[in-house]
């Protein structure tokens, strides 16, 4: 059976039939995305807002990543359906993709009013492949490192630590929130090591903000790809499936 | 061909000090029912797990249908089937979506996979709770949700990692009837349990392992004859001391009451007469497998290093 079927029907289970379970939980979710655009539109007079909007979409898909590693810690340890999976046909990325998308699907609500956002600032709708290229590339690195990370971590509660760390080091600390020219140049570079930093100057010229000189889509580009490549090849070989 | 096959199988978890498994080597024959006994912590889990590819042995060779469990655990994944230890459904999917939505994960077609849905949740009686969410539902039926998974499933190798814990008898029955179908049509079964009784009625062939270690092995009947005495005679403790019926056999005490002789046949008559003329009640029956688990395994660990 094909892969992306597999992949379809976990997140059918996980995702789709829960949602109807619980349509609350939609709301929910749909909502922490705009807890800090909202602060940082009310504090800045409304002036910050484009930053904020690809600030918010970053750390939502980096929320995303995270909250897939801990369902799987949750479906590995307190459940053992990761122990019914590995024991099956099903691969270990074609378990993370099914997750991934049952998370993505939880997003959506959120992702698409900012990414609506994105464009009605951005003023043109020629702009909507990149923005969706941006998005998948960030929600598949970010959802293959959520797996990785969550393989390594045997303990719930070391993992809501790491996890909060990770999320500071990828949606806080780096240009996610604010603009990538304000940093001194050592810290410039560095910044563009992190592709969250990439993810939001792209979200960032979408919506007609400057980029910075030393800066193009290219460039963008080949770090993300880099990453999620990276991160899907650390997923597939190093990610404990089973356990050693 | 043999379902599984362990060479001198030894698992070290990381940071233990003790092996989990050591040295182990069983063969289990395709199409029975093979039964692992031992006492919580014996490395029942640990061996279940290795074979079903969710665990790496430390040393050794394990041969899962003929295959390498490890070096071709994919093609042996299509092959098996688990209920592992301690698994729970997630709590807002019914027993209906595990057990179909897991069919169709597996590559059932839509049609074939109702009807095994349909089958499995009546044969389990979790037909009538079948849009229930698993949340709702009591401990019993939970295990259950998960015995329905792996036993829908067209697998050669089934693995129940106690598989009835928290099951009512009829419901345990249920499970043990599932369980004889899916040998009767030439399937294997690795099963692990505590309930002797259980083992009793399905199992081929058993091992009990103690510490990681291979103790004893065979059918129920080869297991009995590992006490020497075959017959156990339960007299009322009232005033008799252990001491006077030693004479007929091994002595222990049940902690109910009850002394606990086992004897020969020939002793047997002895034993009863001395009840009855005592008044006391007694009953003769044959050593059960429960018995032997006790002798084999069951020594307290008093003074051991
Ligand atoms: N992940 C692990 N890490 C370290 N030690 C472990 C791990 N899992 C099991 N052990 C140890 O290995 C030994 C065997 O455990 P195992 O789970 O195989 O026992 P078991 O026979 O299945 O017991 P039970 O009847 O209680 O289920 C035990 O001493 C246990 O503490
Ligand atoms: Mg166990």
């Amino acid at each position: 059976m094909l892969p992306a079927r597999q992949a379809m029907l976990i997140a059918y289970s996980t995702g789709i039939l829960w949602l109807q379970r619980n349509p609350m939980s939609l709301v929910f979710t749909a909502i922490s995305p705009f807890s800090l655009l909202f602060v940082l539109f009310v504090v800045s007079g409304g002036q910050y807002v484009h930053l904020a909007v690809a600030g918010s979409l970053v750390m939502a898909l980096v929320g995303y990543g995270l909250a897939l590693g801990q369902d799987i810690s949750f479906y590995k340890t307190e459940y053992k359906i990761q122990d019914i999976f590995v024991a099956s046909p099903v691969s270990p990325l074609t378990y993370m993709m099914g997750l991934a998308l049952s998370e993505l699907l939880f997003g959506l609500p959120a992702l698409t009013v900012l990414a609506v956002l994105v464009v009605y600032f951005g003023g043109s709708l020629l702009t909507i492949p990149l923005l969706i290229s941006s998005i998948l590339l960030l929600w598949g690195s970010m959802s293959a490192m959520g797996f990785f990370i969550s393989s390594h971590m045997l303990h719930m509660r070391n993992a809501t630590q790491v996890i909060s760390f990770v999320n500071v080091i990828l949606a806080v600390l780096p240009p996610v929130f604010y603009s990538v020219t304000t940093l001194p140049d050592s810290l410039r570079y560095l910044s563009y090591a992190v592709p969250t930093t990439h993810a939001s100057i792209m979200f960032q010229a979408t919506m007609g903000l400057p980029v910075p000189a030393d800066w193009s889509l290219g460039f963008g580009f080949a770090v993300q790809v880099a990453y999620l490549v990276g991160f899907v090849a650390l997923a597939k070989t190093k990610a404990i499936w089973r356990e050693t | 061909m043999l379902a599984i096959q362990a060479g001198h199988v030894s698992k070290v978890y990381k940071g233990s000090p003790y092996p989990a498994l050591s040295d182990v080597s069983l063969e289990a024959e395709s199409g029975q029912v093979f039964t692992l006994l031992g006492r919580n912590g014996a490395g029942k889990t640990t061996f279940v797990r290795i074979c079903a590819t969710q665990l790496m042995p430390t040393s050794g060779t394990i041969r899962v249908l003929g295959l390498d469990a490890v070096k071709q655990a994919r093609q042996v994944r299509d092959l098996i089937s688990v209920v592992p230890q301690e698994g729970r459904p997630l709590r807002a999917l019914t027993p209906w979506d595990h057990v179909y939505n897991w069919l169709r994960i597996r590559g059932e077609g839509k049609e074939r996979a109702k009807e095994k849905t349909e089958t499995m949740l009546r044969r389990l009686e979790l037909w009538d709770a079948r849009t229930r969410p698993a949340m709702n539902l009591s401990g019993g039926m939970k295990q259950k949700v998960l015995v329905a998974m792996a036993m829908a499933v067209d697998a050669q190798l089934l693995f129940l990692d106690e598989p009835t814990i928290g099951l009512d008898p009829v419901s345990r029955r249920q499970v043990w009837s599932a369980i004889k179908d899916w040998k009767a049509q030439g399937r294997s079964i690795l099963l692990t349990t505590h309930y002797m009784d259980e083992a009793e009625v399905l199992s081929d062939h058993l091992v009990i392992i103690d510490r990681g270690k291979v103790v004893a092995q065979g059918t129920v009947s080869d297991l009995r004859k590992v006490i020497p005495h075959n017959t156990r005679v339960d007299i009322a403790k009232d005033g008799l001391d252990a001491d006077a019926l030693s004479a007929y056999g091994s002595v222990t005490d049940t902690g109910a009451g009850m002394l606990r002789v086992f004897a020969f046949e020939s002793a047997v008559r002895e034993l009863s007469e001395l009840a009855i003329r005592r008044n006391l009640s007694f009953t003769v029956s044959p050593v059960t497998l429960d018995d032997v688990f006790v002798y084999l395994v069951g020594k307290m660990e008093v003074n051991e290093s």
